[in-house]
């Protein structure tokens, strides 16, 4: 988790973004350090509401806007803030930007944000946001921060619309149902019905939604064994560490 | 039993009963044959123990290759504190070259130093003077034991004479002849009580005699009748009271501890010991041992073995001299090594497998067994533990060993001590009936092997902690010693030395290095002269309350005074050694 | 090192596996002579499904594949599954059901051995949470040939649609349970109606593993007597059915007998193994009583199952040779 703060730490004073850092940046927070699948973070409102692919995809696009607000606003005040202090001020401006999210979605989409229930307001206890914002944001300077929290807000987002898509194929039978509440009327008639009358009510409960995760990780797991294994074996490993096997210490 | 510990028992609710299985013991080929003498063998190889790992039962050898030495000689003299004496079963030649395979007692084959001695000259054994076992102290007995090198015969190998030792210091009341020997195909105490009862009743007298018990209690198996009657018959003219108990044939019954148990009553937890209950338990061929070694002064050169196995075509029970290669033995028995599939040292649930070319009698060797591969076959690979707690009506020691397996599984050894792990004899009956075929046994030794190193390791640390802390200790107080003599010396300077007339004609061989320091020390009391001063100054303007000014114009005048002092003794210093 | 193995009968756990199999075949043929050959086909497919299961998983471990099939472990949770599904359960149900059983309760925890929950348990309640409709619909006892051969045939793929299904099935009477004003329906257990046989008959392949010692005896007593004594209280107190309604009904005889005496997933200590049977007789009453579904057999155990290691722990606590003092002089 802290590889990615440790490779780009001595750019502090240098806010430009390399190409190099944000193919690195982008590369953890999709996958090698995704918010639900590595990092496991924020699994609450991930096993909650990722029923069907419209709550999913809603609960997302709030989370990634909330922390692409909380990593600039932290990354600005880094060199402002004392350390004693930083983290109750972390988790203001999470909480001011949750209100804000939380308003503007009772303003924008009332259904959605009726649905979604409490897991809105409890995106500010959500450890993912908090986690990106305490190890990369308050040490990089803006330009990283907002691409570091774009990136993870789309790794989760994503990881959020890929099991409400498998709940609610197996649960409901159906996919992109529901998707007027969030992106309008026109999309109502996305809904595909998926053949077969025998659904999983298992899927549509919580504990269904605690198996595809794990399925998932091993999925992900899976893929990274078999490209590491691909990869020639030459390359040496990224730590060394050295090993005293002579001499004696006094 | 009172009837509610038997209800409880039958409901489940309290102790096991009658823990251990029942095998079929395989005995009816040898039990019948009477004690045969073996031939001489040509040579004999012997271990000693080996030093690196056990230093506590460290020997060290006192004949050098080539020397003749006569049967019954001692060879190897003990140094650790469970060391035996090592006696010449034969006289003949040392050969200290060719001894490197010899395999010690302990399963794992060390590289112990061993000893051949070929046979070669008058085969007379050299004996000990008899004693007179009525009149001789309890002392002389256990040196004669301890002389003889008698170590328990049942197995384990515990020095004899340590064992008496303990049990006269701590006063025990019973002496307990075990005689169960409930482990398949050993017929070896079988056959030396129905033709030498004598023997073993008269070493168990001489012994109870000396480490003063006041009653004998013997326990037999009941498919062994014609021996407990021939006990019976030798103990009914003792003088102690004595008894034969007859228990049902399960294994295993001889256990030490279970044995007293079963026929005192009297437990023990695992740290304790046998004596800490009041009784001394032993084999009855090392009583016989006892008996040779007071009375017919013999050292422990002979054992019985008991030679069993298809494999064997004339199977049956040896007196054979310690170190006989196990090939001499079972050719005589009619070995058929095409036949061999396993040789085991010991008992089928307790020995060790050897090989047949390295194998050797050792004191501890009570039973060879020469086996087919239909006899004992291997088992099947292990499949996982499914929980059905078999085990725990087999263990002997009321543990559970499916509880144990899944701690020494994964080297948990902390918790399987608390589960009890200790109180494992490793008798194997665990092994017998898991129907998963775990190697629960090697587990468990392997876990108190492990335990064993770190608690030594653990004495190590600590006693490493132990002098690191007296060093440093040791230095502080050095340190805190130079320093107190240092001030000591600073203050006799500042102080005005009372000028007495020796002071005056003292030598001044120091002059030099007194004047300095009184330099120093006059001009140490002029800088806090004026410290004083200036602190008193500061206070008058800052309209300080009138105690503080007091106490400061105090100091004011102690440090003129010590400047008036410190003048003076330059003064005088000066005037003493005018070359300054 | 012991080289000396028993040569007994029972001496490995495959053999174990197969005496409870073959005591499994009364029960089973009293549902088969009162639902139908769907009982039949359910125990096949079972059977077929979880070995399948198993060697995929075991393929996918890299374990070798012969040795572990050939213990006999999943063909009895094939047995243990097809016996507590409905009559003319579709293929893919029972398919769903081995790969919950199979996959993830046993082989996802580690293999026979190393599971916590008892894997038929698992699937069965696996299936009860995900199809609530078709898991309760049984057929009518009428008597061996209920419902025709096209029937299960088409059941047996799953395309029976609903409304055929609810023509050919009947509640059991345990459902009268949930009913609020069901009490014309519970009385006295008729020990000749067909649920009481069928419990008979799982008592007697009950009976047969204990004659063999393959089973704890503690566990189905602990278990059963508590349930009558609760049946009775909650009887004259509230009127939720006599002893023998609730000892005859359902699966409680095979669950006593055969469900909770799987040795890995119960505890292992003979006090634990009292308040384990003790503690599952409660929970099912419980949730017969005031819980919403009408067998509670798969609830309870797997309850129970998660509580067995703390059991263990608790009862056995210090060895016992470690505090017992020596008796006799010293």
């Amino acid at each position: 988790m802290n590889d990615d703060s440790h490779s780009s730490s001595d750019s502090s004073s240098n806010s430009s973004l390399t190409r190099q850092q944000a193919r690195q940046i982008a590369a953890n927070g999709l996958w090698s350090n995704n918010p639900a699948l590595v990092q496991l973070l924020g699994l609450c409102p991930l096993l909650a509401v990722s029923g069907t692919i419209v709550n999913g995809l809603g609960l997302g696009l709030a989370t990634l806007a909330v922390m692409l607000g909380a990593n600039g606003c932290a990354s600005m005040i880094r060199g402002h803030i004392r350390p004693e202090i930083r983290l109750p001020a972390f988790v203001m401006i999470i909480a001011a930007l949750v209100t804000c999210t939380e308003l503007a979605m009772a303003a924008m989409a009332y259904e959605l944000y009726q649905v979604l229930g409490i897991f809105l307001p409890l995106i500010v206890t959500n450890c993912a946001i908090l986690a990106r914002v305490e190890a990369f944001a308050s040490r990089q300077p803006l330009a990283p921060s907002l691409l570091d929290a774009l990136m993870n807000g789309l790794g989760f987002t994503l990881v959020l619309i890929v099991i409400g898509a498998l709940r609610e194929a197996l649960g409901q039978g159906t996919l992109f149902d529901g998707m007027e509440l969030l992106l309008g009327s026109g999309a109502a008639d996305w809904v595909i019905q998926l053949p077969g009358e025998r659904h999983m009510l298992f899927m549509a409960l919580p504990p269904g939604a605690f198996l595809i995760t794990g399925l998932l990780i091993a999925g992900k797991n899976a893929i990274d064994d078999h490209i590491a294994r691909r990869r020639p074996a030459s390359q040496p490993p990224s730590e060394q560490r050295r090993v005293r096997v002579t001499g004696t210490i006094h | 039993m009172s009837t509610l510990e038997r209800l409880q028992r039958w409901l489940g609710l309290g102790g096991s009963c009658a823990p251990g299985i029942r095998p079929d013991t395989r005995k009816a080929r040898t039990r019948d044959l009477g004690i045969q003498r073996a031939p001489l063998p040509p040579q004999v190889s012997l271990a000693l123990n080996d030093n690196s790992h056990k230093p506590w039962a460290e020997t060290l050898l006192e004949v050098n290759d080539g020397d003749w030495v006569r049967a019954g000689q001692r060879i190897a003299r003990p140094v650790g504190h469970l060391a035996l004496p090592m006696h010449a079963p034969i006289s003949g030649r040392v050969n200290l070259t060719g001894a490197a395979a010899i395999t010690s007692t302990r399963e794992h084959a060390s590289d112990a130093p061993g000893i051949v001695i070929v046979a070669e000259g008058c085969q007379q054994i050299l004996t000990m003077r008899p004693l007179a076992a009525d009149h001789a102290s309890p002392e002389q007995i256990f040196e004669r034991i301890a002389e003889a090198g008698i170590a328990g015969m049942g197995g384990a190998g515990f020095p004899a004479a340590l064992k008496a030792r303990a049990a006269h210091r701590a006063g025990i009341d019973t002496l307990v002849i075990n005689a169960a020997e409930c482990e398949p195909y050993i017929t070896a105490d079988d056959a030396l009580l129905r033709h030498d009862a004598e023997r073993v009743v008269s070493g168990a007298l001489i012994l109870a005699r000396a480490t003063g018990a006041t009653r004998i209690v013997a326990g037999i198996e009941d498919d062994k009748p014609e021996a407990a009657e021939a006990l019976s018959a030798a103990l009914a003219t003792s003088s102690l009271p004595a008894d034969v108990v007859i228990i049902p044939t399960r294994y295993p019954s001889g256990g030490e501890r279970q044995l007293i148990d079963r026929l005192l009553a009297r437990r023990m937890t695992p740290q304790q010991l046998p004596v800490d209950a009041g009784v001394l338990c032993h084999n009855p061929a090392t009583l016989a041992a006892i008996h040779d070694a007071v009375i017919r002064g013999l050292p422990a050169i002979t054992r019985i073995v008991t030679l069993a196995g298809q494999a064997l075509s004339a199977p049956g029970n040896v007196e054979a001299r310690v170190g006989t290669p196990a090939a001499t033995l079972l050719a005589d028995a009619g070995l058929d090594t095409s036949r061999l599939a396993k040789l085991i040292d010991g008992g089928p649930l307790m020995g060790h497998q050897r090989s047949l070319a390295s194998a050797a009698t050792t004191p501890t060797t009570h039973c060879l067994i020469a086996a087919t591969e239909q006899e004992l076959p291997s088992p099947p690979p292990p499949s996982p533990c499914i929980r059905c707690n078999d085990c725990v009506p087999a263990c002997p020691a009321g543990l559970a060993p499916q509880q144990l397996w899944w701690h020494t599984r994964v080297e948990d050894d902390a918790r399987a001590k608390a589960h009890g792990l200790l109180a494992c004899i490793e008798c194997g009956a665990c092994d017998y009936v898991c129907p998963s075929h775990l190697p629960l046994a090697a587990s468990f030794s392997d876990a108190k092997r492990r335990l064993r190193v770190a608690d030594a390791e653990r004495a190590r640390a600590d006693q490493a902690r132990a002098r690191f802390d007296a060093r440093k200790e040791r230095m502080q107080r050095e340190h805190d010693e130079r320093e107190a003599r240092r001030q000591a010396r600073k203050a006799a300077l500042r102080r005005p030395a009372p000028k007495t007339p020796a002071d005056d004609h003292a030598p001044t061989s120091s002059a030099p290095a007194d004047l300095r320091s009184l330099r120093i020390a006059q001009a140490a009391a002029k800088a806090a002269l004026r410290k004083a001063e200036k602190a008193l100054e500061r206070a008058a303007q800052q309209q300080q309350p009138s105690e503080v000014l007091a106490d400061l114009e105090s100091q004011q005048s102690t440090a003129r005074e010590h400047l008036e002092a410190a003048n003076a003794q330059l003064d005088a210093a000066r005037q003493e050694a005018p070359t300054s | 090192m012991s080289y000396l193995h028993q040569t007994a009968p029972i001496a490995s756990s495959a053999r174990v596996m197969r005496s409870v199999s073959l005591a499994c075949l009364p029960g089973i043929a009293a549902q088969t002579w009162y639902f139908g050959a769907g009982v039949i086909t359910n125990v096949l497919t079972g059977i077929l499904c979880c070995c399948l299961v198993e060697a995929l998983m075991l393929a996918a471990r890299s374990r070798p594949l012969r040795p572990t099939l050939a213990d006999g472990s999943a063909m009895l949770t094939g047995i243990l599954l097809g016996a507590a599904l409905p009559a003319g359960t579709s293929v893919w149900l029972i398919l769903i059901g081995a790969v919950a059983a199979i996959a993830v309760a046993k082989h996802l925890y580690g293999g026979l051995g190393h599971n916590i929950f008892n894997p038929a348990m698992v699937g069965y309640a696996m299936l009860l949470v995900s199809f609530p409709v078709p898991m309760s619909l049984w057929p009518d006892a009428t008597g061996f040939g209920a419902g025709d051969v096209q029937n299960l045939w088409q059941g047996w793929l799953g395309q029976l649609d609903a409304s055929t299904l609810d023509a050919v099935s009947g509640a059991t009477p345990l459902d009268a349970l949930r009913q609020p004003a069901g009490a014309s329906v519970i009385g006295d257990a008729n020990l000749s109606s067909p649920w009481a046989i069928i419990s008979l008959a799982w008592l007697a392949g009950g009976l047969v593993l204990l004659a063999q010692r393959l089973i704890d005896w503690r566990l189905p007593l602990a278990m059963l007597s508590t349930m009558a004594v609760l049946a009775a209280l909650l009887n004259q107190v509230s009127g939720t059915g006599s002893v023998a309604f609730h000892l005859f009904n359902g699966a409680t005889i095979m669950g006593a007998f055969f469900i909770i005496t799987d040795p890995v997933s119960a505890p292992g200590h003979r006090r634990a193994r009292w308040v384990f049977g003790a503690a599952i007789g409660v929970l099912v009453m419980l949730i017969r009583g005031y819980g919403g579904y009408p067998d509670a057999i798969a609830f309870a155990v797997l309850l129970m199952n998660l509580s067995a290691p703390l059991l263990d722990q608790l009862c056995s606590g210090t060895h016992r040779s470690a505090t017992d003092a020596p008796r006799g002089n010293s």
